[in-house]
C-alpha cells in the first residue's frame, strides 16, 4: 500500500509528542480508544488566557495512521480557539494525509480525541466559575 | 444459523477444544468440494458456501476471546465494531499506562515479565466471564470484553517488542 508523503512525514517525525499536566486548570485531556484494533490515543490542549490553544501534546499507541492523525491534529489546533478546534472533521484529517479507506477510522479517533479534550477543558472551566 | 448451531455445539463460553475440532473436521469432510465435483452446479455452490461458513465458525469459536465476544453479541451485548471509539477513562488509562510500561521495557526479561502478568490477567478475566454471562449483566460483560481486547492487543505488542529487542541484541 502506498502512503502519502505527508502521512509518512508525520509518522516518522511526529510533532508534539508528550504530556501536559492533566490536573492543571488550563489543560484539557482527551483519552479515546478503538477497541476493535486496540489503539489508544491521548490528546491534550493547553488554553491561554486569551482563549487560544497555546500548546497541544499527544501520545498514541496504535498504527502509523493513528500516530500521524494525532500528530496532525496537535499541529492544527495550536493558535486556534477551542470553538474553531472543535470544527475539525475526521474527513479533513483523512484528506490531508490521504489515508487509505481502511485507515479512515484512525482519523475518527483523532477527531474524537480533540473533541474529548475540549469537553474536558470546558468541564473544568465551568467548575471553576 | 449461528456459529455454534452450525457446528452442532451448545452456545456456551466454555468449549472443549477437542470437541470443537471433532465437530469441525467431521462437517468439513461432509462438505468438502472434492465430494461434489460430479454434482450439479447448485449443489457444488451450496457445498462451497457451507465449507466457507464452517471455516468462519471455526475461526471465531476456536479463540476463547473471539468466542466470548461472539457469544456476547448473540446475547445482545453491543460491542463497538471497526472504527467505533470508546472513552471509558478507567479502561483507557490502564491500557495507556501498560503500553507505556512496555515501551520502556529495555530487556527481553522485562518484556517477558510484563507479558506473563498480562497472560495471567487474561486467564483470570476470561474465567470470570462465566458468572457475568450467568447473571446476564450486559454492561459488565461489555466492559470485561473491552478490557480483554486491550490485554490481547498488549500481548500481541509484547511479542513484537520482544522480537525487536532480540534482533537488536543479536
Amino acid at each position: 500500500m502506498a502512503y502519502s508523503e505527508k502521512l509518512i512525514d508525520h509518522y516518522e517525525n511526529p510533532r508534539n509528542i508528550g504530556s501536559l499536566d492533566k490536573n492543571s486548570e488550563d489543560v484539557g485531556t482527551g483519552l479515546v480508544g478503538a477497541p476493535a484494533c486496540g489503539d489508544v490515543m491521548k490528546l491534550q490542549i493547553k488554553v491561554g488566557a486569551d482563549g487560544l490553544i497555546e500548546d497541544a501534546k499527544f501520545k498514541t499507541f496504535g498504527c502509523g495512521s493513528a500516530i500521524a492523525s494525532s500528530s496532525l491534529v496537535t499541529e492544527w489546533v495550536k493558535g486556534k480557539t477551542i470553538d474553531e478546534a472543535e470544527t475539525i472533521k475526521n474527513t479533513d484529517i483523512a484528506k490531508h494525509l490521504a489515508l487509505p479507506p481502511v485507515k479512515i477510522h484512525c482519523s475518527v479517533l483523532a477527531e474524537d480525541a480533540i473533541k474529548a479534550a475540549i469537553a474536558d477543558y470546558r468541564a473544568k472551566t465551568k467548575k471553576a466559575e | 444459523m449461528d456459529h455454534f448451531a452450525r457446528l452442532g455445539l451448545p452456545a456456551a463460553l466454555d468449549l472443549e477444544p477437542a470437541s470443537l475440532d471433532r465437530a469441525y473436521f467431521a462437517l468439513q469432510r461432509q462438505w468438502h468440494p472434492d465430494r461434489f465435483v460430479a454434482k450439479p452446479a447448485a449443489e457444488r455452490a451450496r457445498a462451497s458456501a457451507e465449507a466457507a461458513a464452517l471455516n468462519d465458525a471455526y475461526r471465531t469459536l476456536k479463540d476463547p476471546l473471539s468466542r466470548a465476544v461472539y457469544l456476547a453479541e448473540l446475547k445482545g451485548v453491543e460491542m463497538p465494531g471497526d472504527g467505533k471509539t470508546i472513552d471509558d477513562p478507567e479502561l483507557l488509562m490502564e491500557a495507556m499506562e501498560a503500553r507505556e510500561e512496555l515501551h520502556d521495557a529495555g530487556s527481553t526479561q522485562a518484556v517477558d515479565a510484563l507479558a506473563a502478568k498480562v497472560r495471567a490477567d487474561m486467564k483470570a478475566s476470561l474465567s470470570g466471564l462465566g458468572s457475568l454471562f450467568l447473571a446476564g449483566d450486559k454492561p459488565a460483560i461489555r466492559k470485561a470484553l473491552l478490557r480483554l481486547r486491550y490485554l490481547d492487543k498488549f500481548a500481541e505488542e509484547a511479542r513484537a517488542r520482544r522480537m525487536n529487542l532480540e534482533r537488536s541484541t543479536a
